[in-house]
């Protein structure tokens, strides 16, 4: 049951990034900085901490693929970052010890760690035109901020989750 | 140090950056239609997306009709003005169709550049990060919608429909920045002036409208609308208002940023644009030339 529950929340997380998100976007309400939602990341981040890490680079590429295929132009982007951001997360999990701290500690590096993978292929490409600072300040910091709160509030349950599965 | 790569694992990390490469190279081509595979997820996600969007939208805008009673005594006033004004207006807008329809009789043109159908679509999402600009409408090619037709809200030009699934398409908005996204325009009331709208400021949150030419009369506070030239759309849609000119250094014309008229975020109901004068097909071209 808990397993086939796992990708559903998962996909769930994933599409509330364009809708409900979308409709408290702080754009919204005139305020020029940008609140990324990676919901679906933190999910798959907080999986790579607690399971085994082919786990969290299956869910990666896959949640990587659909982000590429459906909120963007070009595949490949996102699949890549999301799936590389999962194994570098499962590995630094090995060394670390895993409690509430080190996990939301964890999520935010690994949604910086995506944001500037991002944003990095996107230069180079030449979709983003953002000056670093700028990218900094109005986008990274609140950005971070936004899905920190977001991995505290799913901390409880979904490791609950996540342990049950484990088995 | 803790040891991240093994060989094994560096030679897939290589792969992978291989095909990333590769994969990006096939998606930046300029494609025209969606493989079956991305039509279908398409559609799946389209439909939970509307599941989704609508509730939230209604939702959110219930608190922000809470906060407009505030001033709606004031708005009514102001309102109740303006609909003299209407009256007036409907009055002579009707006086003029009617002069227009008679003098095209005459002139036995049956559609000219500005002439158009509608489609109208409600917006399911958008895409989270702000690198690309896109959102997503629930009316596809068994609806009659086509890459490259024209969007609009109540307010201006949004921007054009660049992939159709079935029943749900993506609208890449004009504030995005993609190389293929460009919008021959000209200024109201002064054909000479041409351009093109492409690239977006975020800074200053206006559309660059470039390749003025030098000497061109352009001045703060006129209006851009769609030519109408060379793409899909049809003529007079409005896209924004001149707010600041520049000249570029690069070659010799002018920049002039232009403020989107439509409220490029908070999109909900928007209309899509069918021409109705028809492009020519590409073998009825040549059978043209040929005669």
């Amino acid at each position: 049951m808990s397993r086939i529950l796992l990708p559903f929340i998962t996909y769930i997380a994933f599409l509330a990034e364009s809708t409900v998100m979308q409709v408290l976007a702080p754009e919204h309400y005139g305020w020029d900085f940008l609140m990324i939602p990676h919901f679906a990341m933190v999910l798959i981040i907080l999986m790579s901490c607690y399971l085994k890490p082919s786990f969290g680079i299956v869910y990666g590429l896959i949640f990587g693929l659909f982000a590429d295929l459906i909120y963007t132009d070009l595949i490949g982007v996102y699949m890549f970052s999301t799936a590389l951001v999962a194994y570098f997360i499962a590995v630094l999990s090995r060394y670390l010890f895993s409690n509430f701290f080190v996990t939301i500690l964890l999520s935010v590096l690994g949604v910086a760690g995506l944001e500037f993978l991002v944003y990095g292929l996107n230069s180079l490409i030449g979709i983003a035109d953002v000056k670093m600072a700028d990218f900094f300040y109005d986008r990274l910091l609140p950005t971070l901020i936004l899905n920190a709160v977001f991995t505290i509030i799913v901390f409880y349950p979904f490791a609950k989750l996540l342990r049950k599965i484990e088995g | 140090m803790p040891q991240f790569f093994s060989n094994k694992r560096l030679i897939i990390l290589l792969a992978s950056i291989i095909v990333l490469v590769a994969m990006i190279g096939f998606s930046m081509k300029d494609r025209k239609e969606l493989s079956w595979p991305e039509q279908f997820l398409k559609d799946t996600v389209g439909i939970s997306q509307s599941l989704f969007y609508k509730p939230a939208n209604s939702i959110a805008g219930f608190f922000e009709n809470l906060s407009e009673m505030k001033n709606m005594y004031s708005e009514n006033k102001k309102l109740k003005s303006k609909l003299d004004e209407y009256a007036e207006l409907s009055v002579s807008v009707q006086d003029l169709k009617q002069k227009n329809r008679s003098l095209k009789g005459q002139l036995e043109k049956e559609a000219d550049l500005t002439e158009y159908q509608v489609k109208e679509a409600t917006v399911i999402g958008r895409s989270p990060d702000r690198w690309n600009k896109f959102i997503f409408v629930n009316q596809g090619y068994k609806d009659g919608v086509k890459t490259d037709m024209a969007v609009v809200s109540p307010q201006g030009f949004i921007g054009k429909v660049t992939r159709v699934a079935a029943f749900h398409s993506t609208v890449q908005l004009i504030s995005d920045n993609d190389q293929n996204n460009q919008i021959s325009a000209i200024v109201e009331g002064n054909k000479r002036i041409f351009g093109t709208i492409e690239g977006y400021d975020s800074k200053k949150q206006s559309l660059l409208f470039k390749e003025i030419p030098i000497n061109a009369a352009i001045k703060k506070g006129q209006k851009v609308i769609s030519s109408g030239l060379g793409e899909a759309f049809p003529r007079g849609l409005l896209i924004g208002t001149v707010t600041d000119i520049k000249a570029d250094e690069t070659d010799h014309t002018k920049i002039a940023y232009v403020k989107p008229a439509a409220d490029l975020y908070d999109l909900s109901h928007v209309t899509i644009l069918e021409r109705s004068m028809q492009q020519l097909d590409k073998n009825e071209f040549k059978a043209k030339e040929e005669e």
